[in-house]
């Protein structure tokens, strides 16, 4: 279980993110929703130990998160490849760098499920589209089956078809595997679809914390509220009957 | 003011240190200290209870520490101690070599800065140009081009050929020029490329058309942007042309047979004359760390960016 | 690239194979034709032994280069390994050992280097030794800022939650953008140390004689500058077109490296 507790960002004399705590248990999926600059991404980097934290504390079944090596797909897709490596290199480093073995067939599973075709782990960074990118960034984040995940904006650049395979594809492994998920997102729907709970986050503070269903049925906040509405009006959430 | 402190306490960490690794090189150096004295002073084998009275005598019986502090002690107040060969006292030598070189150093700064800034400007005007590009190979000839063979072709021309100048000592101000030519040639050499380089920079800073269309005029541009653009890197490279300065100084007077510090230097390493080479390298090091600290003031005076960060 | 590669190839050759290109024994002293005009059996002419100033300035290629990419292949290393353990190894390592460079930095290279040859006594392992110790500090500045710019990249921090050893990371993920600026300081340091090992030679604190080694042949030549003006041009000109060579490779070089990557 994922326990963030008080955790505190500074940078100067402006706080990024003020006393924030959150619990997440094998198997669930918290979805962190705020706008731009909320903190969002900080709060990533802060529970995995990226950054400096001025306050508070991050545990992994109250031990060292870092131990059980957490993996994280990120915002930028290219960014998280070596420019000097081929993408496959890339993709097997958290497998070869703990000395892991994988199951037969464990590639083109997760491949076949993102829609990949196994030759692009022959290119390099610059020789794939950004939305092969960023799937090859969850292929990587999944292949060494690890307890936490952290997803950042990590469907941004997907067609709406690839982005639910994606998301299917997510799920079922979550199941078999039962890791558990940190979702950092925009997109309410995906949420709604997805998420067990609910984080709101806004000017580095937590706004409103909820299931997800009690949330989008009626969520507390007038932020929350303004959010829920302005994803109705655009479509991405169908209201909960 | 906490910037100050800090450049400070960073200068008074690369003396010590300095301190420290000359004094541990010289510790550690090949063949008994004491006999090395013997010899210079003697110049004969001597018995073992002389070897044992010079021990004493420096300090060098008492080990590591007790020997360093023995030297390092009177530094703090001035004290460079004696010559191990002559039994004189060192500073009135070194800063009568000192009066010899720093006219040198200077006169060839000087002789730099007249070749390079007027050439850096002109070529800077016309990028591609024949004078731009005779510019730059020069200065890339004068880069390649060894001190110590300068000095010698100089001498070939002005002292042999055309019997001009005097090649060699130290007499009157024409016992300047040589040397002090072949020290500036270097200078000038470095100084053209970075100039010019800062230059061409600062003119294709992005807010300069804005200012042309504006109405500014050209000359005022020049002056008031494109200058303070490239005297940034002007002052850092001064730094490190003290260190070329100093550097040629040590060729060049062996090369013209002047007793400045560098031919001090010389002279006190072949006769294994320990206590003024420690001093030289002290005094260097001084020399360099105050301006150093001089350059990183003026710097943040006249970078807006240095100030801000150094808040 | 492909300048410093042909450049490295043509001085590796010059110091592999122009002792056999020597025409004569480098050391063979020939009295009667000291001081000789070039021409004849000695292309050069012959110093002031009768020795063969070609030959001696063919097997002096071997010295001058072979030592020159010696130290700067220590300070390379050397340097290198400082720098990525500043940026790597957190805030108190990586002021402590900038403060160690400043300080090394803070001297003249010239004047520690022939403190530390001439103390340590003259011959060719002071001289590697004194030149190696005051020319790693670029390498490691600029291994170090290259450092820093990496810690926040994307994969090294993928490196580092992946659980990759900081070894392997400095390995795989450091070195390799390391390459292109650590090449450039390179050539830098490789001009630099033929003149100082030249300068060193010339000042008496070098390789020593009778062994061909450019600046002593100046040196040797100096003494001769009134009858024999040709001797000291010989050795001169020889470093002058070296170096000028090897800093226009590394111009050619900044120049493409500074254009942008392909993305």
């Amino acid at each position: 279980m994922l326990k963030v507790k008080d955790l505190t960002v500074r940078r100067g004399e402006r706080c990024v993110l003020e006393n924030i705590s959150l619990t997440l248990s094998k198997g669930r999926t918290v979805a962190v929703i705020g706008e731009s600059g909320a903190g969002k991404s900080t709060l990533v980097g802060a529970i995995l130990g990226l950054l400096p934290v001025q306050n508070g504390h991050v545990s992994w079944n109250g031990g060292d998160l870092r131990s059980v090596f957490p993996s994280l797909v990120m915002q930028e897709p290219r960014a998280a490849f070596n420019p000097a490596f081929s993408l496959g290199r890339s993709v097997m480093e958290p497998v070869k760098a703990r000395g892991l073995m994988l199951s037969d067939g464990r590639i083109d599973r997760l491949c076949n499920g993102l829609e990949l075709d196994p030759a692009l782990l022959k290119r390099r960074p610059y020789e794939v589209s950004i939305g092969q990118a960023q799937r090859l960034g969850i292929l990587r984040a999944l292949i060494a089956a690890a307890p936490l995940v952290l997803f950042d904006e990590h469907l941004s650049a997907l067609d709406a078809v690839t982005q639910k395979l994606t998301a299917k594809l997510i799920a079922t492994l979550q199941r078999e595997e039962g890791f558990a998920a940190l979702v950092v997102t925009h997109d309410l729907g995906y949420a709604a679809a997805h998420a067990d709970d609910i984080v709101i986050l806004k000017k580095g503070r937590i706004e409103e914390t909820a299931p997800a269903g009690q949330f989008f049925r009626a969520p507390q906040t007038e932020y929350g509220r303004a959010l829920c509405d302005a994803a109705f009006a655009l479509g991405a959430l169908e209201r909960v009957a | 003011m906490i910037v100050l402190v800090e450049v400070l306490l960073r200068s008074i960490v690369v003396l010590t240190l300095t301190a420290l690794v000359t004094f541990t090189l010289l510790w550690h150096a090949p063949g008994d200290p004491a006999m090395a004295i013997a010899l210079a002073r003697y110049d004969a084998v001597v018995p073992p209870d002389v070897l044992e009275q010079i021990r004493a005598q420096t300090g060098l019986d008492a080990g590591y520490w007790p020997a360093f502090w023995h030297w390092i002690k009177p530094l703090l107040t001035g004290d460079f101690g004696n010559s191990s060969v002559s039994g004189r006292p060192i500073w009135p030598d070194l800063r009568d070599a000192f009066g010899l070189t720093l006219p040198l150093a200077l006169a060839g700064l000087a002789i730099g800065l007249l070749i390079s800034v007027p050439l850096a400007i002109y070529a800077s005007r016309q990028p591609g140009s024949w004078i731009d590009r005779g510019a730059v190979a020069v200065a890339s000839i004068g880069a390649a081009m060894p001190a110590y063979w300068l000095g010698l072709l100089l001498i070939l021309l002005f002292s042999v050929r055309l019997g001009w100048l005097p090649a060699m000592g130290a007499q009157g101000p024409t016992h300047l020029i040589l040397p002090a030519l072949t020290l500036g040639l270097g200078v000038a050499a470095s100084l053209t490329r970075i100039l010019r380089s800062g230059l061409l920079e600062a003119r294709e800073a992005p807010f300069l058309p804005a200012l042309a269309r504006r109405g500014v005029p050209a000359n005022r541009i020049g002056r008031d942007h494109v200058a303070p653009h490239a005297a940034i890197p002007v002052v850092t490279v001064l730094g490190l042309e003290l260190a070329f300065l100093l550097e040629g100084a040590v060729i060049v007077e062996v090369i013209f047979a002047r007793p400045g510090l560098g031919t001090f230097l010389i002279d006190a390493i072949f006769a294994r004359d320990f206590p003024k080479v420690q001093a030289v390298v002290i005094v260097t090091a001084l020399l360099f760390v105050t301006v150093n600290l001089l350059i990183d003031l003026v710097y943040r005076v006249i970078d807006p960016r240095t100030r801000l960060s150094g808040a | 690239m492909r300048s410093v590669l042909a450049l490295t190839v043509a001085l590796g050759a010059l110091a592999v194979f122009g002792p056999s290109l020597a025409p004569n024994d480098p050391n063979a002293i020939d009295i009667p034709n000291r001081l000789a005009s070039p021409g004849g059996t000695y292309l050069l002419g012959t110093d002031a032994l009768g020795r063969c100033v070609l030959s001696r300035l063919l097997h002096g290629a071997t010295w001058s280069l072979g030592l020159a990419f010696i130290i700067s292949m220590i300070g390379l290393a050397a340097g290198t390994l400082i720098g990525l353990a500043a940026a790597m190894g957190g805030r108190l390592v990586d002021w402590a050992l900038m403060r160690v460079t400043d300080s090394f930095l803070a001297f003249p290279e010239l004047v520690a280097a022939v403190v530390i040859a001439g103390v340590l006594g003259a011959s060719t392992w002071s001289l590697i030794f004194a030149l190696s110790v005051t020319g790693w500090m670029r390498y490691a500045r600029v291994s170090r800022g290259v450092g820093l710019s990496l810690r926040e990249r994307g994969h090294v921090i993928q490196a580092r939650l992946a659980g990759l050893s900081p070894i392997a990371i400095a390995q795989w993920h450091y070195l390799p953008a390391l390459g292109p600026s650590l090449i450039v300081v390179w050539t830098g340091m490789l001009a630099r140390s033929i003149l100082f090992i030249s300068g060193l030679g010339f000042l008496g604190f070098g390789v020593q004689p009778p062994t061909p080694e450019w600046g002593t042949m100046l040196l040797d030549a100096r003494v001769h500058l009134r009858s024999t003006p040709l001797l000291m041009i010989w050795p001169g000109l020889t470093i002058l077109i070296t170096v000028l060579a090897i800093n226009l490779t590394g111009d050619a070089l900044r120049d493409s490296l500074a254009k942008p990557e392909r993305a």
